[in-house]
């Protein structure tokens, strides 16, 4: 069971994988080099979300279930990860104007 | 109440004393230390006199204090006529000496005449247990106990930085001799697996039977044993080689002196040597040196004390030829002989040291008797009873030490052996020397005109509670000779025929040329006594000293001993102590130390650097991370 079909169309499982490693190469490029902090956690989501994919991905191909209960899973936990990112910036914001995530470096040894 | 019981109480009253007056004696007034530190003692004697009254005697075991093995120490008092004796000499002369503490230590405040007397009877308390145990472990705790509290009153004034010097000087001294002393009590337990008295010489009883212990008998151990014993005996009793700490001891207060420097402590070599007699009386060397040692301790001290200037050196030196002259007694054999003398040392020697407080007291603590002169007619009492005692320890028929000393010197003429007949020839001399320096004191003490630097003008008699013990000790020293006058080869001989069921009797006669030659001595000492008049007060002969002057010097630099023990021990081992704490303290043990330390702090700020707190730092090395993860599982499958 290799192959799938998409809208009638005939789908390689290899193209998935390929927009997956495309998208977490993206996303991770972009924690790397941007500097907004709201963009970096964007970009987190778009390397979990490019994980979900694989998962998704793999778990038609082997006919196994487990990956796609693995993605809620994952998704629920990305759900937190936003709540909890997004609160740290939002009290953050609060105490001071951050453009540069490179301004918040006080936390070294 | 039996005799165990009461030997019990004899042991343990002055150690109740000590423990009140170290708990509460301080708070309580005054008066409570007055009563409890020398009642005890008083308490000590009379359960003594019952002893003695009551002929007891016997080895009485309370409990086993360790039991390991065949390793067995009790906790065992012996009482026979010898203890007896040695405790009413300490409870008695000391009874009459913490007594007279209590006047003479009236300006103290009220922790330190506490402590005082708490020392005092701690002291009393291990003299006891020295003279009653019938173990060698216990005789070797009371040893050990006695140094450290004559440790603690030679340097009770401890402001003093001389005080404090004299008494680590003491304890130093007096540990070579307990290292001695254990090693000895080793050497007889593994040679007769016992350490009480009684299975020692059983022992060394059946050894000498049809049955032999060792392959060649056990002389050597015998031998070994009584070196090593003598070791301890000569630390306590201050005899050359040991002897440098005994003047230097004097810093403490003078009842200390009379009762531990002259009256008790520092007759614990004799009392040991006669208590071991066995051993002794079968190890001819090791008993050969104690005589030796003895002689050449009398000889040597009472040519010091010929040029000293203060007079509790004097005495001193004085009380270090003395003992010497028991040592002699019990070293050629004559041990009743020295225990005689012993008591009259104790009375004419204490005699000496309190009416020597009375004059320091009187003197606003002036001890340098070139400043006195011409005390006798302000202090008529003490000045009687110094010359008592004065004239007692240069042996003036009828005083104690006459027929005391004049025994010794009688046993060791009549003896007939080398060995004795030279211990003899410098014991005789002693006594010359003796007679000389005790009337060069006295005189210049007591006669002539008052000194221009004396601290007081018209000194005043001590009071009643110094004076009486004083002039008890005087009495005894006027009438003690006459229980034992042998000396003169006539009359009683209590205190021989008392000793005799412990130490023996004397194993051979004493001649009628002793007499005559004891007499002689003694009529020579007695001119020299006065001959010292003409030298010291009316000057009327030149001294001596302005003849021979490094005889002088070297008599006042006390023959350089201790400059030989600095030079040979002090500064080797400071130059050692130094050596380590600049090359081993610092670079070694310190490096060490703190170089573990800096290192940690090195490796903690290289490791810091990599915290950078850019966020951007972080997600690369995570990253890196994860890609060489990666590749390197890649490369696994490939």
């Amino acid at each position: 069971m290799s192959d799938m079909t998409l809208g009638g169309s005939h789908l390689d499982a290899s193209w998935f994988l390929i927009l997956s490693a495309i998208l977490f190469t993206i996303g991770a490029v972009g924690v790397l080099v941007r500097r907004n902090p709201l963009v970096i956690l964007i970009c987190i989501e778009l390397m979990l979300n490019a994980v979900n994919l694989t998962l998704v991905t793999f778990s038609r191909q082997l006919g196994n279930l487990e990956g796609q209960l693995f993605t809620l899973m994952s998704i629920t936990v990305a759900a937190a990860e936003a709540v909890v990112g997004l609160a740290i910036l939002v009290d953050i914001f609060r105490v001071r104007d951050v453009e540069d995530i490179d301004e918040l470096s006080e936390m070294k040894g | 109440m039996n005799a165990s019981q009461l030997a019990l109480l004899v042991l343990l009253l002055p150690a109740a004393g000590a423990i009140v007056l170290a708990g509460r004696g301080w708070r309580l007034p005054r008066i409570v230390t007055q009563i409890v530190g020398p009642g005890v003692v008083w308490g000590s004697f009379v359960a003594t006199l019952a002893l003695f009254f009551g002929k007891a005697s016997g080895d009485f075991t309370y409990w086993t204090w360790i039991q390991s093995g065949s390793f067995q120490v009790p906790f065992n008092i012996l009482i026979d006529n010898l203890s007896i004796f040695m405790c009413l000499v300490i409870t008695g002369v000391g009874g009459l000496i913490v007594t007279y503490s209590v006047g003479y230590m009236e300006h103290e405040d009220g922790p330190s005449y506490a402590r005082f007397f708490t020392y005092m009877d701690v002291f009393i308390f291990s003299m006891l247990l020295l003279v009653l145990a019938g173990n060698f472990v216990w005789l070797i705790v009371g040893w050990a106990l006695v140094g450290l509290s004559s440790y603690l009153l030679i340097g009770f004034w401890y402001q003093r930085r001389t005080a404090v010097a004299a008494a680590r000087k003491a304890f130093v001294m007096n540990v070579i001799g307990d290292a001695g002393m254990i090693l000895g009590g080793f050497v007889l337990f593994m040679t007769y697996h016992q350490t009480t008295y009684s299975g020692v010489f059983a022992g060394i009883n059946h050894c000498r039977g049809a049955l032999l212990c060792y392959a060649g008998g056990d002389s050597l151990q015998l031998e070994l044993a009584g070196f090593l014993l003598l070791v301890g005996a000569v630390a306590k009793s201050a005899q050359i080689p040991l002897h440098t700490w005994l003047p230097d001891a004097m810093e403490g207060p003078t009842p200390v002196s009379a009762l531990i420097h002259a009256a008790t402590m520092v007759t614990a070599g004799v009392y040991l040597v006669g208590r071991m007699h066995p051993i002794y009386d079968l190890a001819p060397y090791a008993h050969g040196a104690v005589a030796i040692i003895g002689a050449v301790t009398a000889l040597f001290a009472a040519t010091i004390a010929i040029v000293q200037t203060d007079i509790k050196r004097v005495l001193a030196y004085s009380t270090m030829s003395q003992i010497g002259y028991m040592f002699l007694a019990v070293g050629i054999g004559a041990y009743s002989a020295g225990f005689f003398h012993l008591l009259a040392h104790a009375f004419f020697k204490a005699l000496l040291f309190m009416a020597a407080g009375n004059v320091i007291h009187a003197m606003h603590d002036e001890q340098d008797m070139r400043k006195y002169g011409g005390l006798f007619r302000q202090l008529p009492r003490t000045g009687g009873a110094f010359l008592i005692g004065s004239l007692a320890l240069v042996g003036v028929i009828p005083l104690v030490g006459f027929f005391s000393k004049e025994q010794i010197l009688g046993a060791a003429f009549s003896k007939g052996d080398p060995l004795a007949l030279g211990v003899w020839v410098i014991g005789a001399a002693t006594a010359l020397i003796t007679g000389f320096y005790t009337g060069r004191m006295w005189w210049i003490s007591f006669a002539g005109k008052p000194s221009s630097e004396r601290p007081v003008e018209h000194p005043h008699e001590a009071p009643p509670v110094m004076l009486v013990p004083v002039l008890i000790l005087a009495a005894l020293s006027v009438v003690g000779g006459f229980i034992q006058t042998r000396a003169l080869g006539i009359g009683p001989s209590v205190v021989s025929d008392f000793l005799a069921s412990a130490v023996g009797p004397l194993r051979w006669e004493e001649n009628a040329g002793a007499v005559v030659v004891g007499l002689i001595t003694m009529v020579l000492s007695t001119l020299l006594f006065f001959a010292a008049y003409r030298f010291y007060v009316e000057r009327t002969w030149k001294t001596w000293s302005a003849n021979v002057p490094w005889a002088q010097r070297l008599l006042e630099r006390k023959y350089y001993f201790d400059e030989i023990y600095d030079a040979a021990f002090v500064r080797p081992m400071d130059a050692i102590a130094n050596w380590g704490a600049r090359d081993i303290e610092g670079p070694v043990l310190d490096g060490a130390v703190v170089g573990t330390g800096n290192a940690a702090v090195a490796a903690a700020r290289s490791l810091s650097l990599t915290q950078s707190g850019y966020f951007r730092n972080y997600v690369l090395v995570f990253v890196g991370g994860a890609v060489v993860a990666a590749v390197l599982l890649l490369l696994r499958t490939a």
